[in-house]
């Protein structure tokens, strides 16, 4: 199946294929849509094939999922406020519901929501479903809404999303099933911030995390932070498809290789996040498939501005010129990304600005511009670790670069234990790794305003950050879309970060496991695929 | 012989060293571990960490008591028999560890109750009969072994025999062990990859004491009087070379607690090595104690043994 | 008679020269190995055809060809310049701790057997003590205080083997020391560094060269486990575990780049302890 899978066909070019089939699409003229999407003849028959598969299953009932991640420790917690591996938000996902979600489309879709409404884009009206329940047997009441959201702004919680929750300046009950929320500064992309994962609904009070109660497609029957755990199907769940399976067992296999081997010999159903280099295995198993999705994942390389050799005009910009980014995507990454240019907004989100071309690799603008920024020949030391996808790879091919024009990089590779709180940001050049946001908005604010609390090369501009507030309150898309177009270029051009690929996910599931399709915002159905999935045969 | 009044004294004595010894660990654990960068409201937090988030768990975890407090307050408790609660995720470590000692016990006694005698006869034959091709053979095979490295061996084996063979199950949690067979089935890799690992030193020690006691000249005395080469091997140079032998063992055995962290994590066994890794990564102090006190115990009580063993075995060693 | 035939022993053993004439088939292959590895360590940079970090080709786990002798690794790097390029790290490091661990423990190990008393507990204990400190944390201690070089990997290293080479030649050394004809040189008023050369050293040196050879492989295969730590050999270098260990999605594949890097470890840890097995038998032959 990988085989005829071009590089460049993603989540969103399935799904596109899928909704077009379902509304009636003949195959004559999806043949003319995959064309324009610059697949070949023969590919395309491929995946019509596959999509109409998806379409035309209809589900069974029953069965035990046995899937594996690839990280677990006795960190892995069933609080969704502080979830931070995807086995979190895997489980997370299983056990509770958030307030809306986003398809495979990257459309918002409501889920413990019925509407979330404003006129303002300030004050936001939550109307919730009537009649969900806990696993515990509670009703889901707006008390526990306001619960579970004020909760991320307890410092003492440690919520990972502490700081996307604060625009949250006010958030009560209305009555039972309405919440109001104001928000400090005007945002039109609540309901987005509303799916990311750390926004589930818990039941008002829960301070108990050793189990969950949610109101999930599946029910916590055991939970042994860093081993495993086990839950049953929720027979009073809310949604009226699903959930398919009767068990779902989740763990971490942290070894690729042996991930892989678990899914080829049967004892797992689903291996997330296998390594490209993998995939060769894969290929030719006919019990075994792979599911790719690309999202705005990416491992990114940062030069501070406020630091040595950063602050020297031209560095950056040279830099920008050394990186190969076709040798990133095809040999460190294995044809499983999109080149990237140097912007955090992928692909894959309706804002993207097509038109900002990443830059061509070329090492001899790259050596004039060291030459003049006075650097050429000085070792000058990349911080490299296993922490961030990838990143030692990427390191060795901008180091090989730098060796064919003289610039003798000195890669160090430091652990990955700490490497977030004592090398990130910190170094003046230094890689980064960046997990899909759902829009540019989040991107910006966390990343490069101002005062951004991950401002991985110290970019400051006061131009971008009061573009950045316009367009967040703008309901107008058009001039929204124009805004962040010039603030991508700005980034791009401004910035030290150098994003060479936006890096595409692959699972590996047995071709038993039907149901699976790819999301925007991650592997796995944006983590979310136990409820969705079956087991045939 | 162990009726003895000093070999009574001696392993009192050596019980009270070695309770000297795992405070002095437990203090030494504890000052790396405040060496390392980060802590465990940082590393939580991840990318996640601004300073007010960090100030912030930090006080509601109760870490805004100064670290050396907090450690004499473990070991106090310790005393008790109390190993505390896991920052990470407030279980109870007593909770956190038992079931995944109890893996890695089992694990490491089945590999002993296999390699031990193995290893010794192999050892001890390729000795006496040295420079035969026997000799030859099981010095070659037990190089070879130890030459591949560790993730390779498990690696090749869940190849061979879980995805093209189809024999053994691939992991060896979560897959059921309700009878015998399928425990045999589950067990199987794991412990031939840790065989492999750790019976090499052990039979090469082995053979390597063996042969230098046959050379010493009181076993040359013992030829000259006619003693048979059983005879010899088996009475007179055997009991010269325990001491060296047990301790090799000893050695190698105390790999099996905490140093499997390959096997647990290839075949996705939970056990204390692991365990430890968390514990470290997260800079959780009582679970990187607890950890520390349970490998420093296994290898104490091993090299004790051995130095027992060691002092039993030549008589002019018991005064 | 022992007194004079072990000394003589231990004065045969370290020159060439004595070495030169007795070795047998086994011997001789494991020390062409051994020479042919020390050439390569030293002159690697100068054969590898190509930088170890070019990526020569898109392809990945290429097979062996005209172009790329030992076929391409996960990254489309020839393995031929990689394994070049790494003998030097895995040899010259390895060698170096080895010696270091080794020497230090034997010779502690000695002096604890012959002084006995409370220099041997303290320094038995105080050992233990260390052996207690689990790795890891003592690699990531390292590399948080004084962070990464190839002096530190090898001082690490030595650390971290020394006290098992301490223990085991303690245990030796405490066997030969209650031997009449150490009581007799005790007895004579010889002093303890004259007991420790002539008349300890030589007879454990047969179980100590042994454990060597062990300790030689158990160092070249932690070093690419300490690289995860931060504490390796540094990109675009990688000593030959960590080449199998980078390559290892390749094995199923059968693939040259997990499968060459996995000989060379094999031929050097094998040759290295077939000399020392070897080695031995040849100078107990001859003082015999």
């Amino acid at each position: 199946m990988i085989r005829n899978t071009p590089t460049n066909w993603t989540g969103r070019d399935d799904a596109m294929v899928e909704n077009a089939i379902r509304r009636g699409a003949s195959r004559r003229e999806l043949l003319k849509m995959l064309m324009g999407s610059g697949v070949a003849l023969s590919m395309g028959s491929g995946l019509l094939l596959r999509a109409g598969e998806a379409v035309a299953a209809t589900p069974v009932s029953g069965g035990n999922l046995k899937a594996a991640g690839w990280s677990a420790s006795t960190a892995d917690t069933l609080d969704p406020a502080k979830a931070s591996l995807s086995t979190d938000y895997t489980r997370c996902c299983a056990f509770y519901n958030r307030l809306t979600f986003l398809d495979e489309n990257g459309d918002v879709q409501m889920e413990l929501a019925e509407t979330v409404e404003s006129d303002d884009a300030r004050t936001w009206q939550v109307k919730l479903r009537s009649g969900v329940t806990f696993h515990s047997g509670k009703t889901l009441s707006s008390a526990d809404v306001v619960y579970s959201l004020k909760r991320h702004l307890d410092e003492s919680v440690g919520s990972k999303a502490n700081s996307i929750a604060k625009q949250m300046a006010e958030i009560e009950a209305v009555d039972d099933l309405t919440v109001k929320i104001v928000l400090s500064e005007p945002n039109a992309d609540l309901p987005t911030i509303l799916s990311l994962h750390h926004f589930m609904i818990i039941a008002d009070g829960v301070t108990d995390f050793s189990t969950a109660d949610g109101t999930g497609a599946f029910i916590c029957e055991s939970f042994e932070p860093g081993v495993r755990s086990i839950a049953v199907k929720n027979p009073n769940y809310f949604k009226e498809q699903g959930p398919y399976l009767d068990s779902f067992e989740y763990f971490a296999i942290s070894d690729n290789n042996a991930r892989v081997n678990a899914v080829l010999s049967g004892d797992i159903q689903f291996a997330a996040a296998v390594n490209p280099r993998s995939l060769r295995m894969l290929e030719g198993q006919s019990h075994v498939e792979t599911s790719i999705t690309t999202g705005g994942n990416y491992t990114n390389l940062n030069i501070r501005l406020d630091l040595e050799p950063g602050a020297k005009a031209g560095f950056i910009e040279g830099m920008k010129y050394l990186v190969n980014r076709e040798a990133i995507q095809k040999s460190v990454l294995r044809g499983l990304a999109e080149i990237g240019n140097d912007q955090p907004v992928s692909p894959v989100d309706r804002y993207h600005n097509p038109e900002l071309k990443p830059r061509p690799y070329d090492p001899e603008k790259a050596r004039s511009l060291f030459e003049k920024a006075g650097v050429l020949g000085q070792a000058i030391p990349i911080v490299t670790s296993d922490a961030a996808t990838s990143a030692i790879d990427m390191a060795m091919v901008v180091q090989q670069a730098g060796a064919e024009i003289g610039m003798p990089f000195d890669v160090q590779r430091v652990p990955s234990d700490g490497y977030w709180s004592n090398y990130w940001l910190k170094e003046p050049v230094h890689f980064g790794n960046i997990n899909p946001r759902p829009t540019p908005d989040i991107l910006f604010s966390l990343l490069y305003a101002s005062d951004a609390p991950w401002n991985e090369s110290q970019y400051k501009s006061e131009k971008f950050d009061k573009m950045m507030v316009e367009a967040r309150g703008l309901l107008d898309e058009e001039k929204r879309t124009a805004i962040y177009w010039e603030m991508q270029e700005m980034v791009a051009n401004e910035a030290g970060t150098i994003i060479p690929a936006y890096i595409s996910n692959v699972d590996a599931l047995s071709t038993r496991l039907k149901g699976l399709r790819p999301n925007p915002l991650g592997g796995q159905m944006g983590y979310a695929f136990a409820e969705y999935v079956w087991l045939e045969g | 012989m162990l009726r003895s009044k000093t070999t009574w004294l001696l392993i009192g004595k050596r019980l009270g060293i070695a309770l000297i010894t795992l405070v002095i660990v437990s203090f030494a654990v504890f000052f790396a571990t405040e060496l390392l960068p980060g802590d465990v409201a940082e590393i939580l937090l991840g990318q996640a960490a601004t300073p007010e988030a960090v100030a912030g768990l930090r006080k509601a975890m109760g870490l805004d008591e100064p670290a050396l407090m907090r450690f004499l307050g473990w070991l106090g408790g310790l005393l008790t028999g109390d190993l505390g609660t896991s920052y990470v995720n407030k279980m109870e470590i007593a909770e956190l560890l038992s079931g995944r000692l109890a893996n890695s016990l089992r694990l490491a006694g089945i590999v002993t109750v296999i390699c031990v005698p193995v290893a010794l006869s192999l050892g001890i034959a390729a000795a006496m009969w040295r420079g035969t091709l026997l000799d030859r053979v099981v010095s070659m095979l037990t190089i070879s072994v130890i030459s591949v490295p560790e993730f390779m061996v498990a690696t090749l084996a869940v190849l061979i025999f879980a995805v093209w063979l189809d024999w053994l199950p691939a992991l060896s949690y979560g897959v059921n062990v309700d009878s015998l067979g399928a425990m045999l089935r589950a067990y199987a890799m794991p412990v031939i990859t840790l065989s492999f690992v750790v019976s090499a030193q052990m039979i090469r020690m082995t053979r390597a004491a063996v042969i230098e006691t046959i050379n010493t000249p009181y076993v040359e005395m013992a030829l000259l009087k006619g003693a048979s080469r059983w005879r010899m091997v088996l009475v007179h140079a055997l009991p010269n070379a325990l001491g060296p032998i047990a301790n090799a063992v000893a050695l190698s055995l105390s790999y099996l607690v905490g140093g499997v962290i390959i096997v647990e994590t290839v075949f996705n066994y939970p056990g204390v090595a692991k365990l430890m890794v968390d514990a470290v990564s997260t800079r959780d102090l009582p679970l990187i104690q607890s950890c520390a006190m349970i490998f420093c115990v296994s290898y104490l009580s091993l090299t004790t043994l051995a130095d027992m063993i060691a002092i039993l075995s030549n008589p002019r060693l018991r005064h | 008679m022992t007194v004079s035939s072990r000394s003589t022993r231990f004065l045969r053993l370290p020159t060439p020269r004595n070495l030169g004439y007795s070795f047998n088939w086994a011997g001789r292959i494991g020390l062409a190995v051994m020479l042919f590895w020390a050439v390569v360590a030293i002159a690697g940079q100068w054969l590898a055809p190509y930088p170890p970090g070019e990526i020569v080709g898109w392809d990945y786990f290429g097979g062996m060809s005209r172009e790329f002798w030992m076929g391409t690794d996960y990254l489309g790097r020839d393995i031929l310049s990689r394994i070049l390029m790494g003998a030097r790290y895995t040899v010259g490091i390895a060698l170096g701790a080895v010696t270091l661990a080794v020497a230090i423990g034997v010779v502690l190990g000695m002096i604890a057997a012959v002084l006995g008393g409370w220099f041997d507990t303290l320094l038995s204990r105080l050992l233990d003590a260390f052996n207690g400190i689990p790795s890891l944390l003592f690699g990531l201690v390292v590399v948080a205080a004084v962070g990464s070089s190839i002096p530190v990997l090898i001082l690490t290293l030595t650390a971290i083997y020394m006290p098992g080479s301490y223990r085991f030649a303690r245990a030796l050394a405490v066997n030969i020391n209650t031997m009449d004809f150490v009581t007799v040189a005790r007895a004579r008023g010889e002093g303890t560094a004259y007991l420790i050369t002539r008349e300890i050293f030589p007879n454990i040196l047969g179980p100590v060269l042994a454990d060597l050879g062990l300790r030689f492989v158990f160092i070249v295969l932690v070093l690419s486990g300490l690289s995860f730590l931060g504490l390796g050999v540094q990109p675009p270098n990688a000593d030959w575990g960590a080449l199998v260990r980078e390559n290892i999605e390749g094995l199923s594949l059968g693939a040259p780049a997990v499968v060459f890097p996995s000989i060379a470890i094999a031929s050097l840890t094998i040759s290295v302890n077939m000399f020392i097995d070897n080695l031995p038998t040849r100078i107990r032959d001859r003082s015999d």
